[in-house]
């Protein structure tokens, strides 16, 4: 864990004219102000002296309605860069102080090329000018949208907004919106020699897992260049957790990563239990830690069968999505859904394990032990598979890190940084598990490292099923929902207090706490801020697969339309987890 | 299901002047038969859509895996998710260019009205600019659920009558009434006593 103070006191001694304000919050994650005139100072030296060398995060809070904010610096706009280091095992969280109803803050760019997208989702979302940035456009809403949706004005529901009418002015925009001039990104039409070919590839095609679009630009079948256009499935995530309770965002998260059901509700739960104070018994944290870990095996399972298809096998889709179908089984007996269980609640889980469990997850691990062999041998073996996979969108560690890659993809690169490991989450101190990694960092190591996380989410499930405590699977605390229903029919006191907790949801103290975990793509993070609410003031929803999928113009130069194909079913990304 | 060739007591068929009638039916029973759909998925409902087509659900006992990438190629498309209003002027393009007779199904909550998603980027219902055929309600639905939907059209479409061409016979396409499903079903949900435990 980080050194608070030594971080924040290193840079005072490098700036010490700058006024730092140092502010407490529930995640004890070092932050600090500073004020916006020095912010690109202090960031530089923070990559290279601290050395913080990953963009871990960029977004903004509109602080105008807030409350509870005492002891921070007087703020219209605040942006937050969330600062990582892999190496050090530290982070920093530099908050800038903006003000007025459009301000302006100078890009990062230069220091993080990953700042691209998300300083674009900072005017998208917020309306901040980043100056210097040399394409800020709108990036989830389409450029023909209105206003800010992230700022607290304005009107989230589709409800409350004029209906939706498909006419030739919409569709005329959209078409507009769509076509491609090369020059706006101030790409050549031709060299001297030849003329380049430019092609679209989606919203909707195979290969891209979803809607997104890529542009090429070609030189016969080689990749010149690429330009990526996501934001066709934004749903509004973020703005959504400012309406709803604490409570019933939950169901919300399961639907951002699609595939990875209840481990999307991890993050959302411990930052909870971090601003509430509520310790978790240890049955709910086993249970949480097999169900998880359940979840990752299900979505690698997804992301092998998925690649070895668009590589031109067709078969193992099917074997694997057969093993998937398995795995559910335990998952419906377990929470009786599939995809978005939304098992996890604040304080513990929903409901105890079901009878004859332990026997379907023995069987399982069994199973699936034997079948990771058999995968091995037919898909990674496989001559035609590895040929199209070796030395194929290589992406070199210090690349990945300044990108702020994370997960499978980062330790494919070789860096064996997983958050289970590194600072230990929700009760894995006590698991025994190693971290694979791969030393080429090309397609062919992120598929290998896949499989054998597989096998160590089967060998942390073995440890569960040996070591579940007995107990509640839900804290005693009166922050915890839904509230029990036992303390209810006493008197009217506690029938009052269960209503209001019931159908209002509990107050949760103001503060902020992001906490991150190592889903099944990479970290992924919620960033919470409690104003002493009911709801949440803002629910910031870090994901890996938008910053992995920034990486695609760069991991596709050079290469040819097929190898392109590779490099996107490598990554491993959903789109829900991209536009969020 | 026509019964050109099967019907025993039929009349000589070259005496009868409405071949053409049981011609349609034949058509209509070889498109309930193998109803193409257009591989296009928006979001999670989309993966509970693909899994139909996998060997525990084997969607191809209804005629229905034959998946096409092309819109011009298929003749049903399923809106198996979020209809983004980023996205919605896409999908319309997609339906348009496929080849008539072509059909609609809403998968999802999502699809059906905007499900949980009531929020500026989603469009409240993707019956507000597409024909919907039928619905499948599910957050998402279960493979199983998509399979009863697919049935569903199946028989509508095996009910339709179309014309064959445009010069002989009555224009104009008939069809089928579809039936709100709760309340065919709701005597024999009615009925059932006790819920069996998950365990
Ligand atoms: S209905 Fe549910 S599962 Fe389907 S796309 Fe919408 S949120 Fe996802």
């Amino acid at each position: 864990m980080t050194d608070v103070s030594d971080i924040i006191q290193r840079l005072r001694w490098r700036f010490p004219d700058v006024e730092l304000t140092e502010q407490a919050t529930a995640d004890e994650v070092p932050t600090v102000w500073v004020g916006v005139e020095h912010v690109r100072a202090v960031l530089a030296a923070a990559r290279t002296e601290c050395p913080l060398e990953t963009l871990y995060d960029l977004t903004a809070i509109d602080e105008r309605a807030r409350v509870h904010r005492a002891g921070q610096p007087a703020s219209d706009f605040t942006v937050v860069y969330h600062l990582l280091s892999t190496t050090c095992n530290h982070e920093l969280r530099l908050k800038v102080a903006l003000h007025g109803e459009e301000p302006t803050l100078p890009s990062v760019i230069d220091l993080w090329a990953g700042a691209d997208w998300y300083e674009r989702e900072l005017w998208d979302m917020f309306g901040i000018t980043v100056m210097g940035h040399p394409r800020l456009e709108r990036i989830l809403l389409p450029s023909w949208w209105e206003g800010h949706p992230l700022r607290k004005e304005y009107a989230a529901r589709a409800t409350e907004r004029p209906p939706f009418v498909m006419n030739d002015t919409v569709r005329a925009a959209q078409e507009q919106a769509l076509h491609f001039d090369p020059a706006t990104l101030g790409w050549a039409r031709h060299t001297e020699e030849f003329d380049y070919m430019f092609l679209n590839v989606g919203p909707h095609h195979p290969s891209t897992h979803g809607v997104f679009r890529v542009v090429l630009q070609l030189d016969g079948q080689e990749i010149h260049d690429a330009v990526c256009e996501i934001g066709f499935h934004h749903r509004g995530a973020e703005k959504m957790g400012e309406r709803q309770s604490w409570h019933t965002y939950i169901p919300y998260t399961d639907r951002v990563d699609y595939l990875q059901g209840v481990m999307n509700n991890f993050p959302y739960v411990l930052a909870v239990e971090r601003l509430a104070g509520i310790d978790v018994p240890d049955r709910a944290k086993v249970i949480r830690i097999l169900l998880a870990e359940l979840f990752r095996v299900i979505s690698h399972l997804v992301f092998l069968g998925t690649f070895a298809q668009d590589l031109g096998m067709m078969s193992p889709v099917f074997y694997l999505f057969t093993d998937r179908e398995r795995a559910f089984e335990i998952v419906e007996s377990v929470t009786g859904a599939r995809m978005h269980p939304g098992f996890f609640r604040i304080g513990g889980v929903a409901m105890d394990l079901p009878g004859g469990w332990e026997a379907q997850v023995r069987d399982f691990i069994a199973y699936m032990e034997k079948r990771l062999g058999e995968i091995e041998s037919t898909v990674l073996a496989n001559k035609i598979f590895r040929l199209r996979t070796e030395g194929i969108g290589v992406l070199v560690s210090e690349v990945a890190l300044a990108w702020g890659v994370t997960g499978p993809m980062l330790r494919a690169s070789g860096v064996p940084w997983d958050l289970r490991k590194a600072r230990p989450y929700g009760g894995y101190e006590q698991f025994d598990f190693d971290v694979p990694t791969g030393c080429n960092g090309d397609c062919f190591d992120r598929a290998q490292v896949h499989v054998a996380e597989m096998r160590q989410s089967l060998r942390i499930m073995a440890q569960c099923l040996r070591v579940m405590p007995g107990g509640s699977v839900k804290a005693d605390h009166p922050l915890t929902t839904p509230p029990p229903r036992e303390r209810m029919l006493h008197d009217i006191e506690t029938l009052i207090d269960h209503f209001l907790n019931v159908s209002w949801g509990p107050v949760i103290p103001a503060g902020e706490a992001s906490v991150a975990v190592e889903a099944t793509k990479g970290n992924n993070s919620y960033y919470l801020i409690s104003d002493g609410n009911t709801m949440s003031y803002r629910t910031r929803i870090r994901t890996p697969s938008f910053a992995h999928l920034q990486l695609v113009p760069l991991l596709a130069r050079g290469l040819t339309i097929s190898d392109l194909v590779a490099v996107l079913g490598s990554i491993d990304f959903v789109l829900a987890d991209v536009d969020r | 299901m026509p019964h050109l060739l099967t019907t025993p007591d039929a009349p000589d068929p070259l005496h009868r002047p409405f071949l053409l009638g049981r011609l349609e039916e034949l058509a209509a029973w070889g498109r309930r038969n193998s109803l193409w759909p257009f591989g296009f998925g928006l979001s999670c409902c989309f993966v509970e859509m693909a899994t139909a087509l996998t060997s525990k659900y084997d969607l191809a006992r209804f005629g229905a895996e034959v998946i096409r990438s092309s819109p011009r190629e298929a003749d049903v498309i399923v809106i198996a998710g979020t209809v983004f209003a980023k996205m919605a002027p896409v999908v319309l393009q997609l339906y348009e260019q496929m080849m008539a007779p072509r059909w609609v199904i809403s998968m999802g909550s999502c699809a059906n009205s905007g499900g949980m998603y009531d929020i500026y980027s989603v469009v409240q219902g993707v019956d507000s600019f597409l024909p919907v055929d039928v619905y499948i309600q599910g957050c998402p639905p279960s493979p199983d659920a998509f399979m009863h939907g697919i049935q569903l059209l199946s028989a509508a479409v095996g009910a339709e009558h179309r014309p064959l061409s445009w010069t002989i016979g009555p224009q104009g396409v008939y069809l089928p009434a579809m039936p709100v499903q709760r309340d065919a079903k709701r005597e024999a949900r009615r009925a059932q006593g006790e819920l069996p435990s998950p365990e």
